[in-house]
């Protein structure tokens, strides 16, 4: 079934299997600008990988295994691994929910032989950061268990409804593991659950994580210094292809409006209670207040969105929640590279003029502005908008969005 | 909603204002002058945001029929940049230069048979990527406080939704505050784009006092704003419409494809065209309390 993705996966990743020939020197005798190029190429190259209208799994499910063992204390990486990979993971995490804003994130320790499930999965980011903030000064000690790891995260993942995706994100510096078991039955356990994992490996890559890899057809990378890290870690960013196995269904879900504080509202409306989100924090942490969402389905109160009710199990969104991931389902045209003859004095987006030194201009192909590189970035990794194609009425006016009709329902 | 970075006040603040130009404008089909004052104010208001502290910057872009240009700073050097000994001089120089690039843009611009609808959104993407590029230009420990105040006649517009519902988020995440000033209609849509991002909203009642009204609600930092006795936010209503009647519902059903959201279970995704499982085994009967 898979079979065939599996094969382009690979091929797909060879751009940086043999990264290390293709580190060059350059000019001035550096190589941060040739792995700069080599990051920038692999960015390119994603973004073309994007189809138009795929099936997307946009309901997430994943853990994140970090590895905590000794091996991690290594200062090859700034003030070392561990360090760093903390700090790494809390932008990782916090990106993740902007984009994929109605998935789940739960967080495993490797330590000691031992995994530790140190947050279930849930939603709401914020709770994640603080564990990772006070992670930095956790003590690295003795050998992970990868396999421990990965069955207690199956564990959990084994029960998420079909609808949703199931993955796992290893972030490893050992090279070795010490395993109770045979750690080819877990491997296959996750194929046949359909657990996705992939491994960001921190030191070098080892035959066995890229079997696991390959298997669960997943995604492996050995980093070559930070930026590459970040750029492996972030490539997760993006919402998967979904699955044949994944179901497709309808998801109930709930859309409670908030209520704002106001002194013109009557004294019914405007009573003090506790949220369901702080209930179990503190007493001087717990949010006594008017304000908040309240669940359509049973009332229980929330401070925050979105997050799946304690009480009934309902969703609740608001709907900018949804909307914040229209765009990986209608992305937009990727830009031609063109050599820079001075078709055009300036950027279109950002007004920056063209120099000599800009030696290539990157042009939309559907309305023919020419762009500088870091607004093709930022145009296709946060915009997700073409200034020209929104900018300018086209011909038979505006229909830059293939889609447009389902959206003319959406507001009011 | 948004969070606010630590600011001191010798930060530098980024006023980028986009005024909605286009003829096609209710208030401008009834009275073709009133852009002229229109422009009077913003000018002025620019202004006022320049001398509010010595490293403040502006930039002022147009949305008109055909599209979106900067009046100031001008993207092309027409503009003869002379020697400017004092601050006054200054002032008169961005008058002059959104003036004249105003006026050059309504002079190239097409003759419009029919009222097209002013592409707002898109304005707004173009502001965003300016502003970041200025941020990217900052001295490494500069704090760029940057916002955007959109002045406009228009209305909401359902085609650009995805293309505002981007901005929106973009503009949260790059901490860019946006303002909104409408002066004819109540727009839903941007309402809900100064929520997210922890601006101001706000109708005038009428054009006569616009320049009044900006000063005191837009010309205050995001940052001191709460201190300031400014009218209540306005209540953002944020329930989800369903797809295939426009409804509003508390609960309803997403796709979990594409998350198109309908009112009612249906057995295939009408944007998608998915099919979906039906679900079998229908859950221990609950007597459905009615509320
Ligand atoms: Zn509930
Ligand atoms: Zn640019
Ligand atoms: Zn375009
Ligand atoms: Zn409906
Ligand atoms: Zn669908």
């Amino acid at each position: 079934m898979a079979e065939d993705d599996e094969i382009k996966e690979y091929r797909w990743e060879t751009g940086y299997e043999k990264t290390w020939e293709e580190i060059q020197e350059d000019d001035a005798g550096l190589i941060a600008s040739s792995i700069h190029d080599i990051i920038q190429k692999a960015k390119r190259k994603r973004q073309e990988a994007k189809k138009k209208g795929s099936r997307l799994g946009m309901m997430r499910h994943i853990y994140i295994i970090l590895d905590c063992s000794d091996a991690m204390s290594m200062p090859d990486l700034k003030p070392t691994r561990f360090i760093n990979a903390v700090r790494m993971l809390q932008l990782f995490v916090e990106e993740f929910f902007d984009q994929n804003p109605i998935s789940q994130l739960g967080i495993i320790l490797l330590k000691n032989k031992r995994a530790e499930k140190v947050a279930d999965l849930a939603g709401n980011y914020k709770n994640h950061i603080k564990i990772f903030q006070n992670l930095t000064k956790a003590s690295l000690t003795g050998e992970p268990s990868i396999q421990n790891g990965l069955d207690l995260a199956l564990q959990t993942l084994k029960m998420i409804p079909a609808h949703a995706s199931r993955e796992v994100l290893m972030v490893l510096g050992s090279l070795t593991t010490c395993d109770p078991g045979d750690i080819e039955e877990t491997i296959q356990s996750l194929k046949q659950e359909n657990v996705r994992c992939s491994v960001i490996s921190l030191s070098a890559e080892t035959r066995i994580m890229r079997h696991l890899t390959l298997e669960t057809s997943g995604i492996y990378s050995a980093i070559l210094d930070e930026t590459h890290f970040k750029d492996q870690l972030f490539q997760h960013i993006e919402p998967l292809q979904a699955t044949n196995s994944q179901e497709c269904s309808l998801i109930k879900m709930g859309f409670p409006h908030g209520v704002v504080q106001d002194a013109s509202s009557k004294k019914d409306q405007s009573m003090m209670s506790l949220c369901m989100c702080h209930l179990e924090s503190n007493s001087d942490k717990r949010n006594l207040s008017i304000i908040g969402y309240f669940c359509p389905q049973c009332q229980a109160k929330y401070c925050e969105l979105p997050v799946e009710c304690v009480v009934c199990g309902l969703t609740l969104v608001l709907a900018p929640h949804l909307a914040r991931s229209y765009h990986h389902l209608f992305p937009i045209l990727n830009f031609i590279e063109v050599p820079n003859q001075h078709q055009s004095t300036h950027c279109f987006a950002c007004q920056k003029q063209f120099q000599e030194s800009d030696k290539h201009l990157y042009k939309c192909p559907k309305c023919e502005k020419h762009y500088c590189n870091d607004c093709d970035m930022f145009i296709h990794d946060t915009l997700h908008t073409c200034i020209g194609c929104s900018s300018v009425p086209q011909r038979p006016q505006m229909n830059h969005y293939d889609n447009n009709r389902i959206f003319k329902n959406v507001i009011l | 909603m948004s969070t606010m970075a630590e600011t001191t006040p010798d930060d530098p603040s980024l006023l980028v204002i986009c005024v909605d130009s286009n003829p096609s404008q209710g208030i401008l089909r009834r009275n073709p002058d009133a852009l002229n004052s229109i422009i009077n104010c913003v000018t002025a208001f620019g202004n006022a945001h320049l001398m509010h502290k010595p490293q403040n910057k502006l930039a002022v872009l147009s949305c008109h029929h055909n599209g979106s240009k900067f009046l100031y700073p001008s993207p092309e050097k027409s503009l003869e940049i002379r020697q400017m000994d004092g601050q006054y001089e200054f002032f008169t120089f961005v008058e002059k230069s959104i003036k004249f690039n105003l006026s050059e843009l309504i002079k190239n611009a097409p003759k419009i048979v029919n009222n097209v609808e002013s592409m707002l959104a898109g304005c707004l993407a173009m502001a965003l990527c300016y502003i970041v590029r200025v941020k990217k230009a900052q001295p490494i420990g500069t704090n760029l406080i940057s916002r955007i105040l959109v002045v406009t006649g228009s209305e909401d517009s359902a085609h650009q939704y995805m293309t505002y519902m981007n901005v929106f988020f973009t503009a949260q995440k790059e901490r860019v505050v946006l303002d909104i000033c409408t002066l004819d209609n109540t727009l839903v849509l941007l309402q809900q784009g100064c929520d997210i991002t922890g601006g101001h909203y706000l109708k005038v009642p009428q054009l006569d006092g616009l320049l009044q009204y900006l000063l005191w609600i837009f010309l205050p930092e995001p940052s001191i704003r709460s201190k300031l006795a400014l009218p209540p936010a306005v209540k953002v209503d944020y329930r989800a419409a369903c797809f295939c009647h426009r409804e509003l519902i508390d609960i309803g059903f997403v796709c979990s494809v594409c998350l198109s959201i309908f009112c009612k279970f249906s057995p295939i995704c009408t944007t998608c065209s998915t099919v979906f499982k039906v679900p079998v085994p229908i859950k221990p009967k609950k007597k459905k309390i009615k509320t």
